[in-house]
């Protein structure tokens, strides 16, 4: 079976993706609003889901909003921002039982209506966000930023981005920063969201079953006219490395956290990036890989080590956990085991299991309506319109050339470690 | 072959035992890309004290020797499994909790040969001295990763808190000291005892054929010459009190992470008794404690607690508990009011009307959860060990009634069964 998209126009950069399917017990609903990723809007973007999500203009409370939820049979409304290269997604999503269970026709609707209102209609005081509201909400994003701390693992890999994008906005912290917060307010922050909803490019994308009653409610309540919608640049992604940055931070640690990041400027609308991704896989991307056998099965050096491509920026970054004074030893085997994919020390079953791995998980996209959702929006983020049987034909056709030249383009820039 | 079918959720279930004793259960999931299969033993880290296959007397086991197994059973003499498994285009993994040893993989391409492999390295361990001493490093690696993880710990020690004797104190990988003092012939007793096909269950899940699944595993799965049905476990009598009321920490995090909780003394159930205790002791729960009580969102408003707030009942035969979790700039405040809370009359701060708001809620998850081939394959052999079918979890959560919750709450949240576990930032 293969996923078909509906793209319906509603408007100036905004559009319907409906994604047809009888295979989930439940239907999903989501928002994808795109801004910039900058220094000066970071944090207020990272603020509005938890402002939005206090409540609205039917629902005034979090206990209303969350009580309905509950009615509506555990409706499971997520609500965040994240970065995908240098823009920021505030994404709004909401997932529900389909109502063929409960005999009730009106119940689909009202899911749609709910979310609608949360985007939309957002709970106002004096032609402002709640005063109080805001108040708090800013006290829960200081500790969520705060607790980036909490898994070292994570901390280690955002350490290492931000040390090697150090002069792009690709540095950023997804949820902000802790020193914006005391000018931020009611009134500016709702006047920022006013900006929001008028300029950024929206994608609706809902995936499940639906009839012609249910589209022509979901057109009618997203219709918009609006005049001047925000153009966001591609990323940047050539740099010169005059020399390989080493940051070392010390923290009150049992075990040590090292991160490499890696340039390769290889753009995601090449094919060679194709290349790039089976590199990568044959590298560190699983079980199988020259990592975690030589790293980890033949020295005992890691529990976890892999490593992975960030799309839009055409980075690869390695991670693992060791002991303190097993730096040398592993930086040493890694560097090895890059050259080895430089050189095309790598044999056809590894460029086969790599495919394969590659096509297991891009199929198993159709198995979950959030991952349907995921890839339908990526798609248009990178106007990359190739359907799932394209994309896996394109990995298909990568050659043992292309993975070696996307090995080359390799580059080390930036090492972190985290120890004691 | 059995079938067992509920038509209401639209799924069955069928089912086989083979001569081996070991028992296969299948649910068919048409148009579905992903395939799903898990074997399973019915042996966890908390099986730490039994009498081995063949022998009288009782063996205490090092700390973390279920999940070393686990590790192991990947060693081949040949070729790494991974990358058998990597051939086939299937991803393979396993992990080991309280009660369980899983190995389990997942494809869309070759499923039967992946089969065949799964019940032939489960089956047959590849143990020296050497390969058994070079896991000592990876898995030392893993005892470290979670030693700096605050929700890790501030969860262990909470368990260390409610239980005396109970194994359930005991990391599930050991300690660092713990695990150097495992051998490869201890290892192949824990084996010897626990991975007989009696004790044992195999889960597949996808578009698959039922017939062909059981031709795979006939032509595969080993013959043992002794089929042990009555594995010797050794507890050792876990009082119903607490252990220490309070316990706190320091390590590296944020904000302070803490962890209440209650003590389970109605133990001892097993199949519908034991889920439908489950299911009541987490609706009490959500009452009290989900984002659409009134007590989270006091406490949310007044800034004592952030959305990383929750609760949840787990519990199997020998022992139980709810946990209620969350970080907090003041802890003991939340804890205090969350005494002051469960010293309140049943009726008073359960209400009938949000006991069928909650099940409603219930209903709409269960329905949800079943989108999911991780979460069937995960629930139903979790259940399973617990001599429960999954289809039938709606039909025991509708028999639930208000007055099973007053009275299970009346019993289970008092000062007497409370701990309180909390991380500081250092």
């Amino acid at each position: 079976m293969d996923l078909k998209v509906d793209k319906i126009k509603l408007g100036n950069g905004i559009n319907l993706n409906l994604i047809y399917t009888d295979k989930f017990k439940s239907n999903l609903l989501s928002y994808y609003i795109v801004r910039p990723l900058n220094r000066e809007d970071v944090t207020k973007n990272a603020l509005l889901p938890l402002v939005l999500k206090r409540g609205n203009q039917k629902l005034n409370t979090t206990l209303e909003v969350e009580q309905k939820l509950d009615e509506l049979y555990g409706s499971n409304l997520s609500l965040t921002v994240n970065k995908r290269g240098e823009k920021h997604v505030i994404r709004f999503t909401l997932e529900w039982a389909d109502g063929s269970y409960f005999n009730d026709d009106s119940y689909n609707l009202k899911t749609i209506d709910l979310l609608n209102d949360i985007v939309f209609n957002p709970y106002l005081e004096n032609d402002s966000f709640s005063k109080e509201y805001v108040r708090q909400e800013k006290e829960n994003l200081k500790d969520r930023i705060e607790g980036k701390i909490n898994s070292k693992r994570s901390y280690a890999v955002d350490r290492c981005i931000e040390e090697m994008c150090k002069s792009e906005a690709f540095s950023l912290y997804s949820f902000g920063y802790v020193e914006d917060l005391p000018s931020i307010d009611e009134k500016n922050l709702y006047e920022h969201y006013k900006n929001v909803i008028n300029n950024s490019p929206i994608e609706i994308i809902y995936v499940g079953k639906y009839d012609e009653k249910l589209i022509s409610h979901i057109k009618e309540s997203n219709k918009m006219n609006r005049q001047n919608i925000i153009y966001l640049s591609r990323e940047k992604i050539d740099y010169d490395i005059e020399e390989v940055n080493v940051v070392r931070e010390r923290l009150d640690v049992n075990q040590g956290k090292l991160v490499l990041g890696y340039r390769t400027g290889i753009p995601f609308e090449e094919n060679l990036y194709n290349g790039l991704l089976i590199a990568s896989d044959i590298l560190g991307g699983g079980p199988n890989s020259k990592l975690f056998r030589h790293v980890r099965e033949e020295n005992s050096l890691a529990y976890y080590i892999g490593s992975m491509v960030i799309k839009y920026k055409s980075i690869l970054l390695i991670d693992g956990g060791i002991e303190f004074e097993n730096y040398d030893k592993t930086t040493k085997i890694i560097n090895e085991q890059i050259e080895k994919m430089r050189n095309g020390d790598f044999s056809d079953d590894d460029i086969e299991i790599s495919k394969k791995a590659i096509k297991a998980s891009t199929e198993s996209i159709k198995d979950s309506t959030y991952l349907i959702s995921e890839f339908f929006f990526s798609q248009q983020l990178s106007n990359d319109f190739r359907s799932l049987e394209e994309v896996l034909n394109d990995i298909d056709n990568v050659n043992r050339e292309d993975i070696i030249e996307a090995s080359r383009h390799i580059a080390l820039d930036t090492i972190y470690f985290m120890s004691k | 072959m059995n079938t067992i079918v509920n038509s209401r959720i639209d799924e069955k279930v069928l089912y086989e035992k083979l001569d081996s004793g070991l028992k296969i259960f299948f649910m068919p999931k048409p148009g579905f890309s992903k395939k799903y299969a898990v074997f399973s033993t019915n042996y966890g880290s908390i099986d730490n004290n039994f009498i081995p296959i063949g022998e009288e007397e009782n063996l205490v086991v090092p700390e973390g020797i279920a999940h070393f197994l686990e590790h192991k059973l990947f060693e081949e003499e040949d070729e790494a499994l991974f990358e058998k498994f990597s051939r086939l285009g299937a991803s393979v993994n396993a992990f080991t909790n309280f009660n369980q040893t899983s190995y389990l993989f997942s494809t869309t391409d070759n499923f039967y040969e992946s089969l065949e492999l799964l019940v032939k390295f489960v089956q047959s361990p590849y143990l020296t001295d050497e390969n058994v001493e070079k896991e000592k490093g990876i898995i030392s690696q893993e005892i470290k990763m979670y030693d700096d993880d605050p929700g890790w710990r501030v969860f262990f020690n909470c368990l260390r808190s409610m239980y005396v004797n109970h194994p359930i104190r005991i990391d599930i990988a050991g300690t660092v000291e713990s695990i150097n003092t495992i051998t490869k012939e201890l290892l192949y007793k824990a084996y010897n005892t626990f991975y007989n096909p009696s004790n044992m269950v195999l889960f597949i899940i996808g578009d698959l054929s039922f017939e062909k699944i059981i031709e795979v595993v006939k032509s595969s799965e080993k013959k043992f010459e002794k089929k042990e049905e009555n594995i010797k476990r050794i507890y050792t009598d876990e009082p119903k009190e607490i252990n220490e009321k309070f316990i706190e920490e320091k390590m590296v995090t944020s904000t302070p992470l803490f962890y209440i909780g209650f003590k389970d003394s109605d133990l001892n159930l097993m199949g519908k008794d034991a889920v439908k205790k489950d299911l009541i002791t987490n609706i009490i729960l959500d009452l009290l404690f989900s984002p659409s009580s009134l007590f989270y969102n006091e406490l949310y408003n007044e800034g004592l607690i952030t959305s990383n707030f929750g609760a949840y009942f787990t519990g199997k035969r020998t022992y139980g508990h709810s946990l209620v979790i969350g970080e907090s700039h003041k802890p003991k405040i939340v804890y205090e009011k969350v005494l002051n809370l469960i010293d309140k009359r049943g009726e008073e701060v359960l209400k009938l009307e949000d006991f069928n708001r909650i099940k409603n809620k219930n209903l709409g998850n269960f329905l949800m959860g079943l989108n999911s081939i991780e979460f069937i394959a995960n629930n139903f052999v979790d259940l399973y060990f617990d001599d429960f079918i999954i289809l039938d979890y709606l039909d025991v959560m509708e028999e639930i009634q208000y007055n099973d919750i007053l009275k299970r709450f009346k019993n289970h949240f008092t000062r007497g069964n409370v701990v309180l576990s909390i991380i500081n930032p250092i």
